[in-house]
Parts: structure tokens; sequence; C-alpha cells
């Protein structure tokens, strides 16, 4: 989860980008070199092996060459040719000279078997006076024999086989037969075989061999094989060489070697015997420590990976780390602050996206500031609706009153009633201001309460009772008026008994706490909750309201411009009619 | 943060060019057995006469462990009837706990205690020439000596047509042993409607086959001998030779000592069946190589044998079977 979650992230991506670009470009760079190393190795050592092969074929033909060296000594023995051509008996001095030399070059040369001469008459003179020749044994079907009558003088090498003209002895060798002719009338005197113990060449093909497990062979022209180290494997199939792939590189000059499975032939051909000589070179026997080489691929590998690996996160981060960065700063619009970025140490793209962001930040910062100041006008334009205006019944009912004082004579009351009225009329203008002094406020009640007390002859009395350290809180106009003009209509009137209007205040905690009680008609229980849901509701929603727009009027001016946490609340009271309760912050005016 | 996994990254695409890179050579190099411990091969015998049978069966051995890159070790008694010493030496090698172990059993029945014990060790087993009475051993490298017995059985027949004596006798090595068992029987299959006076067991002793021989030449009718091995061969051709008597009898023998060959070509013996121990040795590490690899081995594998007659005993494909190159 964890990862599939970074890899969304552009740092991530251009990481594996990255990763799987050089992996890629390593990875075929790492294969390209390493088949190279393998194919350099190889071929330098197919290249020695050649070279081995070659040094193989020269002393085979030497070590063949000094063998026919003494063949051409023996035939040129004249008084061989002489005895031969007599014809002379086995018990002859010069038989004996004759055997006593052969015997000398036998004893010589420890790799010699064998040296006899077949004379034409039948007379054979071994080398080795001790040796019996193998009575079951019919000279004249032997190869060697009568390839060398065909060759006419030429010197014949056979092939390897065993030997079985000693009787009771069976040794593998390699022939060399020639025609013993007749210095005079070149007519054939006989034959003259010189056996070459086969080990010596079988030696000489197990010692240059390459590696553990390669090995030579020898063929001869007719596909014979003349030497193989486990020839028995290729006699019964078990193992199998490739002959004609192997004898077609003796036509082809540009391939110096055959490749097969895991096996390598080379040939060559000596020229004197006419033999194929093939080396076998297992690939495991080239590249013997091909492991280290893959290892300190694979390290080089490794390494590779951490520098750019390194680097490419270095790359990674160093372009998303300012996106980041900003994009931290962009968080801030979250929770309402507008920062501004700023100069920031990027790239000159990023300080474009940066800077485009602030001229943005820029705009909306004003824009808000423009919107808080549409919202200011708004609310005071709704509060100017919202005021109370005098009632103009309470006016000209006023006024009636002073004009009947007037006419009967009552000069001193219509004195008080005017001044009262136009106290009441300054305050409510107040220059146009929203809050004033509690002091002025409370003025402008008394100024109210006076006026009515005049026009209702007395039929209540009224206390105010507010504590004088609240005197210079401000309040908002024409907050108490109102109140109690609900206490006289609704309440006080509609009573016989003598009404009282008491109004307290006192500070309550951070706020101000004004009461308006009434000893009036007062009202249900159910009725005092009605109310106080209406006006806990949506200001504005009172659509009845028993009580009088004014109240309701009061109550949404304050929470308008002091907030929701502020505003009235009914209560009954003591003496059967209703207490108002208001509630607003307290606070000193401002001058 | 990041640079765990990318550490992680980094050495995973190392390994895997590793690997990669290991594929490209290890189809030549992988196939290559890893032993911590040599195979242990326990002949019947060793070191008996040059170029010997055993000796042969040791080339072919040291051959497919230079070509299979494994290492072995040959033990084994001094001479064949030694069967108490080839079981100690059998318990010695169990106890060293190789990965495989090659045995040419001495005794059909006697050993097979002790290849159940290296059974029970988990030590594969594998017989060759000679096998035991058990289905433990995972497969049987040997002539299949019914089929040589066979042909040394048809030869004798085709020969005893020439013959004016009827009469055939087969000279047995041992009793037990399962190549004389399935020899004999191969001859006898052959010849089922020859004439045959009887078996005799010369016990492995080239002077009892001598005396059998001689015993049967005072039957007058005596015909053709077949000899099962290769003392019993010596031991009927040098009766033969000594009374003269290859004319009147015909011998047929088996294996290919270098004095059998010498008989063949004088006419005592007029054929010889001959193993191929070469390709036996070859074929048991071969055979046990592929095992120890996991991959299935046949439970009986035929090296074949090869009907030698004086015409044929110096052909080119046979000459390297009958004179293994030694160091004359």
């Amino acid at each position: 989860m964890k990862k599939t979650l970074m890899f969304r992230t552009l740092e991530s991506r251009i990481y594996m980008i990255f990763t799987l670009m050089i992996f890629a470009a390593v990875f075929v760079m790492q294969l390209v070199s390493f088949r190279f190393t393998m194919n350099t190795v190889r071929n330098s050592t197919l290249a020695n092996n050649r070279i081995l092969l070659g040094q193989l074929v020269k002393q085979i033909d030497s070590y063949i060459a000094g063998m026919e060296q003494i063949s051409m000594a023996v035939q040129d023995d004249l008084q061989l040719i002489t005895f031969l051509q007599n014809g002379g008996d086995s018990s002859s001095t010069v038989y004996r000279s004759i055997q006593q030399r052969l015997g000398n070059y036998i004893e010589a040369r420890n790799d010699i078997s064998d040296i006899i001469i077949v004379g034409q008459a039948g007379g054979i003179i071994p080398g080795n006076p001790d040796m019996d020749l193998n009575p079951w044994v019919n000279i004249a079907d032997k190869e060697w024999y009568r390839s060398a009558l065909e060759a006419g003088g030429a010197t014949v090498v056979s092939s390897s086989y065993v030997q079985n003209i000693v009787a009771g002895r069976y040794s593998w060798v390699v022939s060399l037969s020639r025609e013993i002719v007749s210095p005079l009338d070149g007519k054939s005197l006989g034959i003259l075989l010189v056996d070459l113990k086969f080990n010596r060449i079988k030696d000489l093909c197990q010692s240059l061999v390459v590696g553990s497990k390669g090995y030579n062979f020898i063929i001869d022209p007719d596909r014979n094989y003349i030497f193989h180290p486990s020839q028995q494997l290729i006699y019964s199939e078990l193992r199998m060489e490739p002959i004609d792939s192997i004898y077609s590189l003796l036509d082809n000059e540009n391939e110096s070697f055959y490749h097969e499975n895991d096996r390598y032939f080379m040939i060559e051909t000596s020229s004197l015997t006419g033999w194929h000589l093939i080396s076998v070179t297992y690939e495991s026997d080239i590249v013997t420590d091909w492991q280290y080489v893959q290892i300190s691929y694979a390290f080089l590998g490794l390494i590779l990976f951490l520098i750019v690996g390194l680097a490419t996160n270095r790359i990674s981060s160093g372009i998303t780390r300012p996106i980041r960065k900003l994009q931290k700063i962009m968080q801030s619009v979250d929770t309402g602050e507008f920062q501004l970025v700023g100069a920031i140490k990027a790239t000159e793209e990023i300080r474009e996206l940066a800077r485009e962001y602030d001229t943005m930040v820029g705009h909306i910062r004003k824009l808000m500031d423009e919107n808080i100041k549409e919202q200011e006008l708004k609310r005071k334009s709704d509060l100017k609706a919202l005021q109370a205006q005098i009632n103009p019944h309470f006016l000209y009912n006023t006024l009636d009153s002073i004009i009947w004082m007037g006419e009967m004579g009552q000069n001193r009351e219509v004195v008080l009633m005017t001044s009262a009225l136009s106290k009441l009329f300054r305050i409510s203008i107040s220059r146009g201001r929203e809050l004033i002094n509690i002091s002025d406020e409370i003025a402008h009640v008394e100024s109210y309460l006076t006026i009515q007390k005049m026009r209702y002859k007395d039929k209540f009395e009224y206390e105010i009772d507010i504590d004088p350290d609240l005197y210079k809180s401000s309040i908002l106009k024409i907050t108490l008026q109102p109140l109690v003009e609900n206490a006289i209509y609704h309440g006080i009137k509609e009573v016989d008994h003598k009404g009282l209007i008491r109004i307290t205040g006192e500070e309550f905690g951070e706020k101000i706490k004004l009461e308006v009680v009434d000893n009036g008609k007062g009202m249900t229980e159910e009725e005092l909750e009605n109310l106080n849901t209406m006006l806990s509701s949506t200001p504005g929603s009172s659509g009845l309201f028993r009580q009088g727009t004014g109240v309701l009027n009061v109550h949404e001016r304050i929470q308008l411009y002091f907030g929701n946490k502020y505003g009235l609340s009914y209560f009954p009271s003591s003496g059967g009619g209703i207490r108002i309760m208001i509630i607003i912050p307290r606070a000193e005016l401002e001058k | 943060m990041k640079n765990w996994y990318l550490f992680l990254l980094s050495l995973v695409a190392a390994f895997i060019l590793f690997m990669i890179l290991s594929f490209f050579y290890n189809h030549t190099s992988s196939e290559e057995l890893e032993l911590s411990e040599p195979i242990q091969i326990v002949f019947k015998s060793i070191k008996g006469q040059p170029m010997d049978f055993w000796e042969v069966v040791e080339q072919g051995i040291d051959e497919a462990a230079k070509e299979f890159g494994v290492q072995v070790n040959i033990s084994g008694p001094r001479y064949e009837r030694e069967i108490n010493r080839q079981i100690n030496i059998l318990n010695a090698v169990i106890d060293e706990n190789p990965p495989l172990i090659i045995l040419a059993a001495n005794d059909f029945k006697r050993l097979v205690a002790s290849v159940e014990r290296a059974d029970s060790m988990g030590i594969p087993v594998i017989t060759i020439d000679s096998g035991i009475e058990s289905d433990i051993p995972v497969s049987f490298i040997a002539t299949d000596n019914i089929d040589a017995g066979n042909k040394a059985g048809r030869e004798m027949k085709r020969l005893i047509a020439l013959n004016e004596n009827k009469i055939i006798a087969i000279v047995s090595h041992i009793k037990e042993t399962s190549s004389a068992i399935n020899r004999e029987a191969g001859v006898r299959e052959a010849l089922s409607s020859e004439d045959i006076i009887g078996t005799w067991f010369c016990d492995v002793e080239t002077e009892k086959a001598y005396a059998i021989t001689l015993e049967l030449l005072k039957n007058r009718e005596i015909g053709g001998i077949v000899a099962l091995n290769e003392v019993a061969t010596l031991g009927v051709a040098k009766a033969i030779d000594e009374q003269q008597a290859s004319d009147r009898v015909f011998v047929v023998g088996f294996d290919n000592a270098v004095r059998e060959l010498a008989y063949l070509e004088e006419g005592i013996i007029k054929a010889t069946v001959v193993q191929r121990p070469y390709n036996m040795g070859y074929l048991s590490i071969k055979t046990a190589v592929e095992y120890l690899k996991g991959e299935k081995v046949e439970t009986f594998l035929d090296t074949d044998s090869i009907l030698i007659t004086k015409d044929n005993m110096f052909k080119r494909e046979y000459q390297e079977l009958l004179f293994p190159v030694g160091n004359q």
C-alpha cells in the first residue's frame, strides 16, 4: 500500500523511470562487455591451443621422420641387400651381423617395438634374436606387408593396430613398412617393418592437452581412429565425435574451430603421415574463473547503480522540494490565512509560479476586505431599518395631552411633558449614533415613563435601579423603551390594580444584565415558552407576535449588533407580570 | 525516507543482473555435480593381472569421472572368493557415508544385509557386473549374462554341427553367483536341442577346471565344452592343449585374457564371448551421476557382449576391446 502510494508522487516516478532506464543501459552494457570478455578469453585460449596442436603435429611428424631415417639406414645396408639377393642361411655370420645391427637400432630407440625384415624368398630376419614368430600369422595377409608392396619403395605408415607377429605377445604399434628394392636390378628383395610403440604417440597426445577435460585424438585419412583416449566409447557409440563437421574445417580457411555444445574442436593435418590431429577443448576449461568475472561485473553494476541512484535521488528531490515548499505555503489557504510565498530558492519555473500565486493572494485579500466593508454597510442599513421609530400614535396622543393640559392651564405639567418629549427625541436621535451610554438610555426611558405616567394619571409607578458603575457602559439606543411600552400596553393597562414597572441593571460576568419587570397581566407558562423559542430561533420569523414588534425588534437588533449570544428572554415575575431579561456585552463607549 | 527503497532497488537490480549474467554460462557449468565426498566403488577383486577385467573397468570409471567431474575411490578384496572381506570393506565404506556406492557383489545373497544398511542410511547403491538378491540397488549395470550365454550357446550349436562328437559339457566358475547362473541358463537355452551332460564348477580355480576337463576328455563322445568365465576357459583350454584334443573337442569360452586370445589364435578355443568392462565402468559412473542429479535411471543397463572368433579378433573395432592399450 505504502509503496503504490509512493510511486504516485512525482519524485518516486522520476526515480523509477530513471532507475529503469539506467538499469536497462547498464544491463545491456554489461552484457555486451561480459560477452566480449568471454569471447576474448576464449579466442586467446583457442589460439594457444592451436599452437599446442601444431606442436603435437610437429612432434609426431619428427617422431615418424626419425623412424623413417632408421628404415632408410637399414635399407641402404649393402650387406643386407647382398644377403637378401643371394638368399642366406639364418645361421650364417652375415645373418648374425645384420640381426646385430637391427638389434642395436631397437636398443638405441626404446620407442621401437620391433624391426623385422621379410625376405622375398620367405626368410625372416627379426631384429630381436630371442623372439619367436607367431606360427599362426600369415604375413602375406598383413596389411603392412601388402600396402608396402603396393607402394613400391615408398614408406607406408600404418594405422594403429595390435601386432601379433611375435608369439604370445600382442602389442599396440604403428608400423612403418617399405619395400626393399635392389639398387642393381630394381627387383623387390623384401619388406622392412619397423614397429613403433603406440604408447609413445598416445603419451604425446595425452601430454599436450588443455584443462582437466580436454583431449586429443588422431584419425587417419580413411577416418579410422588411430588414437582416441576412449576408443571403446567411440566403437560402442557411447561417445560421438562430429567428424564430418570437423573435417569441414579443412576446406574452410576462415573458421579455425568448430563449436558443438560445450566442446571446441580444432584440426591439424600431418603432412608426413596424412593423419588428422584433432584437439578438443571444453568450454569449462577455457574460462575457468568466469564466476569471478561475473561477480566483478555484478559488483560494478551495483556500484554504478548506487551512484546513479543517489544522483537520481538528488535530481528528483531538487525538482520536487521547492514544489513541496510551495505546496505547504499554499496549504495555509485551508485555514483561511492567505500567506505570501515571497522569495523562494528554486528554479525559474517555480519562482514564476510563486509570483503568480502571490499576485493571486493579493487580489483575494483585497476582495475579502471589500467584502467585509460591504457586509458592514449592509448590517448598518439593516439596523437602521429595524430601529424602532417613535410610535406616531404615541406622539399625537402626547401632543393631545399637552394641548389638553394647556387648555386646562396646567402650565407646569405642560412644561414637564414637553421637556420630557424633547429629551426623548434628542436621545433617540443621538446624532445618528447606534451606541449610547446607559445613563442616556436611562434618561430616555425615564422621559418616556414620565410622559406615560402623566397620560395614564398615575396608573402605575416605576423604579429604576441600575448600578451606577454601568452608567458609562454602552448600549444600543432605544433598548429599554420598547420593553417598557410593552409592559404598559400589554401588562399594566389590562389590570385594575396599580401597576409597578421596575428596571434593574447589574454586572453579569463580562456582560451586563438588564431587566424590565412588571406586575401586569402576565402570561401563561406555555406562552412564555413559545416566546422564548421564537426569540432563540431565526430572527425575522416572528409572525403574529402578540407582544408587538417593538420587543422583537430590540432582540433582533441586539443579535445583529453583538451576535447570537446576546438578546432577550422572558420570565414570569413574582408580582404576576412578566420579567424580560436583556443580556448585552459590557463595553465602554468610544469617544 | 526514500533511501531504503533506493538502496533496496539497487541491490535487487544488481542481483537480477547477476542472475541473468549467470544464466548465460550456467548451462555449461551447473551441469557438473558437486560432491563433497567421492563416490565409493567396491570391486570384486583388485590388483589382479594387468589389463584384466577390473582394471579395464577402472579405466572406464576414470574416464567417466574425468568427464563428469566427480571423485571416485575404488576398493575391494584381493581375491574374488573373499566374500567376508568384501562385506567388511563394504561396511567400512558405508561408514564413510559416501554420496553413492557402486558395488560388484561377490555373492548374490550375503551382501544384501550391508546394502540394506546403506539404504537405511540413505546411501544409494548401484550394482555392476554381479547383482544381489534385492530391489534396493537403484540400477544394475552388467553384461546381460543370459544373452551372453546365449551367444556362446549359439556358437557352440553351430560348431557342434561340424563335429562328430555331439555331447556338450559346461564348466562353470562358482555355484551361487548370478553371472554363472545366468550364463548357464543362456547357454542351455540356446542348446536346448543338444545333448548336455552336465555342469561342473571349478570354483574360480584354473587347476580345478583343468582337472575337470581331463576327466571330461576321457569321455570320447564329448564334442564341446562351454566354459563360463576366464578362469574356467583357461583351465579347459590348458587341458585341451595338452591333450591335443582341439580337433575333437570344441571350446567356447568367456572373457579375453591374453592367454585366452593366444589359445584363440591357435585354434584351441574356437570362440570367446567378451564383455565390455570399459563401458561397464563408464556407464556405472554416468548412471551414478545421473541418479545423483535426480534424473531417472534405468534399473538394468546391459553393457553388451561380443562373440570373438579367430576371424574377427583383429578387427579394428574389437582390437581395443581385446587388447586394451595399457602401459606396455
